[in-house]
């Protein structure tokens, strides 16, 4: 098979998402009384209503109907005053009335966007990017300093009932081939759930992906879900078709379920992109299917293609009185929007100077920003002067031990704010280097003190004095004569050479910057 | 023991017996079980019969007598109650009439129900119905028809056939029934007993096993209209568990005695000439018009244009409701199973096909036609259109008269097996069914026996959305004209259909 980019440069790839998130942050679920808890015993948050036995009746949850109208706020939506719920009729025995709740051809939320800026590795996905000016735009997308902006559409947020979860016993790995028997909980049956569906204005893997985490970033903020991929309470499925460059009219798609991680996401979809452009590349045809990534093998396997295309017999559930939602309730909502994801990228620029890159990969996740806000607050009239060592270690040392280690809690780990303050200011000062700011950040991890302590403690100063740094020049110098003699027959490289040798002989605690100017003035004179 | 008629006995004779002493409570328990041995070796209205509920509620009954609080209790107080085997019953199976549900032990209880037991009464059994209410006879219950009182060769009419008879032979002063298209009003028609269909939103639909949710409604059975306006005071407000349920604090029985003078009484020239309408029906409308005329209202004639297309839009919405209700009845939590077979398509297949009778199917496969891809927009939506028009009708109507005087069931009650034609069968419904499409009240009330069959005939009063008082002072002042319903002469005291 062919790269991924490879493939691109003859074939443009149309991604459209629709992701479900559960509303975790409510008391209860969408139409009964019940507890919304994840990990509970089996089947202990069920009624007559999720257990769908005969003769109950829904009744819907306003505050999900109110976390919705947030949502769609958030990412720009229109929100419909006047909507129904509809019944969705499929037989499948986690879904207890056999018919999901849902909504029709209008959604509490309709025609809603959002930005996403694709920046660094990412960026380069996007081959039409490349040869594009600052500020210059191709279809939606407008090339920047360190990427691109582009526009996604989104075509509507609708509110529903999850199912509940089942259990196949006996078969290999959960799965229903083999299984001998399947149980079902009823305990996720009814929670509230919100479908966003993207028009298909993706174009790259890396795009869907940063789409998934600018909404689960909007989503977080506005504090409606806990937005737990490993939880499943929030999953995307990702729709991929090819056509060839130029082309206007879209290829037959795939789809890929229950994706319920980023990186997933992203390889998932390139690997459909390399595998559809194999297919028609041989003159083959994309069969529309539902397909499976697995991603221990690190590919798409079909499931069951479906001989005729299912019929729902959707129709407007006369247990629920359409809704009409007035000025009133939608200016209320939208007065309780909390700062969102862009907005506060804009502060921290405006606050602090950060750079819109920096601003962006501090803000990612919920706990980075905060802790480095918190810093900011501490570091006082500093604040500027470190915002930009802060955001390096935030989003190099912090945001990477938190990818790392899924128990790693920034909020309770040894490093707490002020202690970030401390040790980007004694780098800033040039107190210590920033090789031995690494090596502090390690000891604070695993022996929770102070960096000043630790810097005292371990004699770890830097050296700034120059009469030492000189003496140390000198001597690496006259040891290497030879070395010294290419140099300055124009083998100018091998100035790390000596400054290696300088820092070596200081055991690390020279001034690097010292240590250069010295080298360099001593050998060219 | 005490002795008194308990078949003769109305809900204000059950108080005041209790407040003199006459009886107790349990003692009218007693009295009910042995009528309903007696009776419904005949008339077969009962598929469950609760004795030892019936008797520990009228036992807290006479607690509370006896403590001198009988004025605490609610307004049935040690009145029997049945209900139609739709209604869940925590205790009690709820098999709503079906092999499907024939094992189903309800989890939980209706609201209705439960109001019911609030206010006093003593639950007695559950009530014979046609097939998860498919149906105008009883006929199609999965557990063996339900005889007339007045003729036990002929139907109580249906669905509630079991709610209607258990009245009508004397058994019980209340029952409940549910009302999706005369389902209330026609076997109260054939059984001669009063038959409340409440405005949609009255009445909670929680609890009952739910067959066309637009159009479903619950209310009472009563041999008199005071006792159907008490029943009605216990059931109706708003109910947390059904977002349709409205709420009420109107006493039903407050213009019972105010008569008709001055109110406005509507007359549909459509119906009074429907094909299909039995002259002696007819004419006992026409003579409950006259006296209701005599009595000092003012008779007007008012157009329903559109109501003759509610069978047609009737039989879309009802299926296609019927049709999403019943898929959850799928042989895997509850409800019959046909087990072992190697996939779970088979095991829906086979255990719907033994669990569901041919009307049930019939109603399925015809609400999974209605709203399948291409086939809605033809039938479901338009049928949604005729329901606006017909709403607007009735909306126009009401604009010109405070109440409609109709016939209530085209005829008097049919033999057994001789409707056979599932449309002839449906076309026992034509003056009912618009009131539920529209989602007003309506009521039978009625007017003594045909001339020529001597049957029970009764005329249909239809009220505007939330005002069921209307009909109800209506109704009362035709009972007084024509004597509050008898017990028919095989079930008359003592007698028990020998």
């Amino acid at each position: 098979m062919k790269t991924m980019e490879q493939v691109l440069q003859d074939w443009e790839a149309v991604i459209g998402l629709e992701i479900h998130c559960e509303l975790t942050e409510l008391e209860t679920k969408m139409f009964c009384g019940c507890k919304l808890e994840f990990g509970a015993e089996p089947n202990t948050h069920t009624c007559p209503v999720c257990l769908g036995l005969p003769g109950a009746l829904p009744v819907p949850n306003k505050a999900a109907i109110e976390s919705i109208v947030l949502a769609g706020l958030a990412t720009n939506c229109e929100i419909e005053k006047h909507t129904m719920f509809y019944r969705k009729g499929y037989m499948y025995p986690d879904m207890a009335k056999n018919f999901q709740t849902t909504q029709g051809p209008k959604a509490f939320a309709m025609r809603g966007w959002l930005d996403l800026d694709v920046d660094g590795k990412g960026a380069e996905e996007r081959l039409d990017m490349r040869d594009l000016a600052v500020g210059e735009t191709h279809e939606s997308a407008t090339r920047t300093e360190t990427g691109y902006t582009t526009h996604i559409g989104i075509t509507r947020i609708h509110m529903e009932e999850d199912a509940g979860k089942m259990i196949h016993v006996g078969g290999g790995e959960g799965r229903i081939d083999g299984a001998t028997h399947s149980l079902v909980d009823y305990n996720r049956a009814g929670t509230p759930l919100m479908e966003l569906v993207t028009e298909p204005d993706l174009r790259t893997p890396e795009e869907a992906r940063l789409f998934m985490q600018k909404l689960r970033q909007v989503y977080l903020s506005l504090g409606i879900s806990d937005c737990s991929l490993e939880e499943g309470s929030m999953r995307a499925d990702g729709n991929i078709s090819l056509r060839r460059r130029g082309e206007t009219e879209f290829g037959t798609r795939t789809e890929m379920k229950n994706i319920n991680s980023f990186k997933a996401l992203h390889d998932a979809l390139a690997y459909e992109i390399c595998r559809q452009a194999e297919v028609l590349e041989k003159g083959g045809t994309v069969v529309q299917e539902t397909r499976h990534w697995d991603p221990a093998a690190k590919h798409t396997i079909s499931m069951r293609v479906k001989e005729t295309a299912d019929d729902y017999r959707m129709f407007p559930d006369p247990d629920l009185a359409p809704y009409d939602l007035s000025d009133e309730f939608i200016e209320g909502v939208r007065a309780k929007l909390p700062e969102l994801p862009d907005q506060k990228v804009a502060r921290f620029q405006r606050s602090w100077g950060l750079s819109a890159y920096d601003a962006r990969h501090v803000i990612e996740h919920r706990e980075t920003s905060q802790f480095f806000e918190t810093a900011m607050a501490q570091a006082g009239s500093e604040a500027e002067k470190l915002a930009k060592p802060l955001a390096n270690l935030v989003i190099n040392d912090l945001t990477a031990r938190m990818n790392a280690d899924e128990s790693f809690d920034l909020a309770s780990c040894a490093l707490t704010p002020a202690r970030a303050v401390e040790l980007v200011a004694l780098q800033a000062a040039d107190t210590i280097s920033s090789k031995q700011a690494k090596e502090v950040l390690e000891v604070v991890f695993g022996e929770d003190k102070d960096p000043a302590a630790i810097v005292e403690e371990r004699g770890m100063k830097q050296v700034s004095d120059t009469g030492a740094i000189e003496a140390v020049v000198d001597a690496v110098l006259a040891a290497n004569p030879e070395k010294v003699a290419e140099y300055q027959g124009g083998k100018t490289g091998l100035l790390g050479f000596f400054v290696g040798q300088c820092m070596k002989e200081m055991k690390g605690q020279g001034n690097p910057k010292l240590i250069n100017q010295l080298l360099e003035e001593k050998l060219s004179s | 023991m005490a002795s008194f008629d308990y078949s003769a006995l109305t809900v204000d004779g059950i108080r005041a017996g209790l407040a003199a002493g006459d009886f107790s409570a349990r003692e009218i328990a007693e009295a009910a079980l042995a009528r309903i041995e007696a009776a419904d070796a005949k008339v077969n209205a009962f598929l469950q019969l609760i004795p030892d509920a019936a008797l520990a509620a009228a036992d807290a009954v006479d607690a509370a007598v006896a403590a001198g609080k009988l004025n605490e209790l609610g307004p049935l107080a040690g009145v029997p109650v049945g209900f139609k085997d739709n209604m869940n019953l925590l205790g009690t199976r709820t098999t709503c009439g079906s092999h499907m549900l024939e094992n189903y032990e309800s989890m939980y209880t209706a609201t209705c129900v439960q109001r019911l037991l609030d206010a006093g009464g003593l639950p007695m059994g559950k009530l014979n119905m046609d097939e998860f209410a498919f149906g105008s006879s009883t006929e199609t219950s999965a557990f063996g028809t339900t005889k007339n009182p007045w003729d036990l060769e002929r139907v109580p009419g249906g669905s509630s056939g079991g709610s209607a008879a258990a009245v009508a032979a004397g058994m019980l002063p209340i029952t409940l029934g549910s009302d999706t298209g005369g389902s209330i009003r026609q076997p109260a028609s054939f059984c001669g007993v009063v038959g409340v269909k409440p405005t949609y939103g009255l009445v909670s639909r929680y609890g009952v096993v739910a067959f066309g949710s637009s159009l479903d409604q619950v209310g009472p059975f009563a041999r008199t209209v005071r006792d159907a306006a008490l029943a009605m005071n216990a059931l109706v407000g708003h109910d947390p568990l059904d977002c349709t349920s409205q709420p009420c604090t109107t006493d039903f029985t407050a213009n019972l005695e105010q008569g008709v003078e001055g109110m406005r009484i509507g007359v549909v020239p459509e119906f009074m000439t429907a094909q299909g309408l039995e002259p002696e029906v007819g004419e006992a409308v026409l003579d409950a018009i006259q006296k209701l005329a005599s009595a000092g209202a003012e008779i007007v004639e008012v157009d329903l244009p559109n109501a003759a297309a509610a069978m047609s839009a009737y039989y879309v919405i009802g299926p296609s409701e019927a049709f999403s209700n019943l898929s959850r009845f799928d042989s895997v939590r509850y409800g019959l199973c046909d087990p072992g077979h190697a996939d779970l398509g088979s095991q829906y297949e086979a255990s719907r096909s033994r669990g569901f009778g041919p009307e049930a199917r019939r109603r399925i496969m015809l609400g999974s036609y209605l709203l399948s891809a291409g086939v809605y927009d033809t039938y479901y939506y338009p049928a949604q259109q005729v329901r606006t028009l017909i709403t607007d009708d009735y909306r126009m109507a009401f604009g010109e008269c405070d109440c409609i005087l109709a016939p209530a069931s085209p005829r008097t009650a049919f033999k057994f097996g001789e409707i056979t034609d599932p449309t002839t069968m449906h076309l026992s419904d034509i003056f009912t069914i618009s009131i539920n499409i529209a989602g007003n009240g309506g009521m039978s009330v009625p007017l003594g026996l045909g001339k020529d069959s001597k049957l029970p005939v009764s005329a249909q009063l239809i009220c505007p959305w939330f005002q069921d008082e209307n009909m109800l002072r209506v109704a009362a002042a035709l009972e007084r004209e024509y004597g509050a319903a008898e017990l028919p002469p095989a079930f008359a005291s003592g007698r028990a259909g020998e």
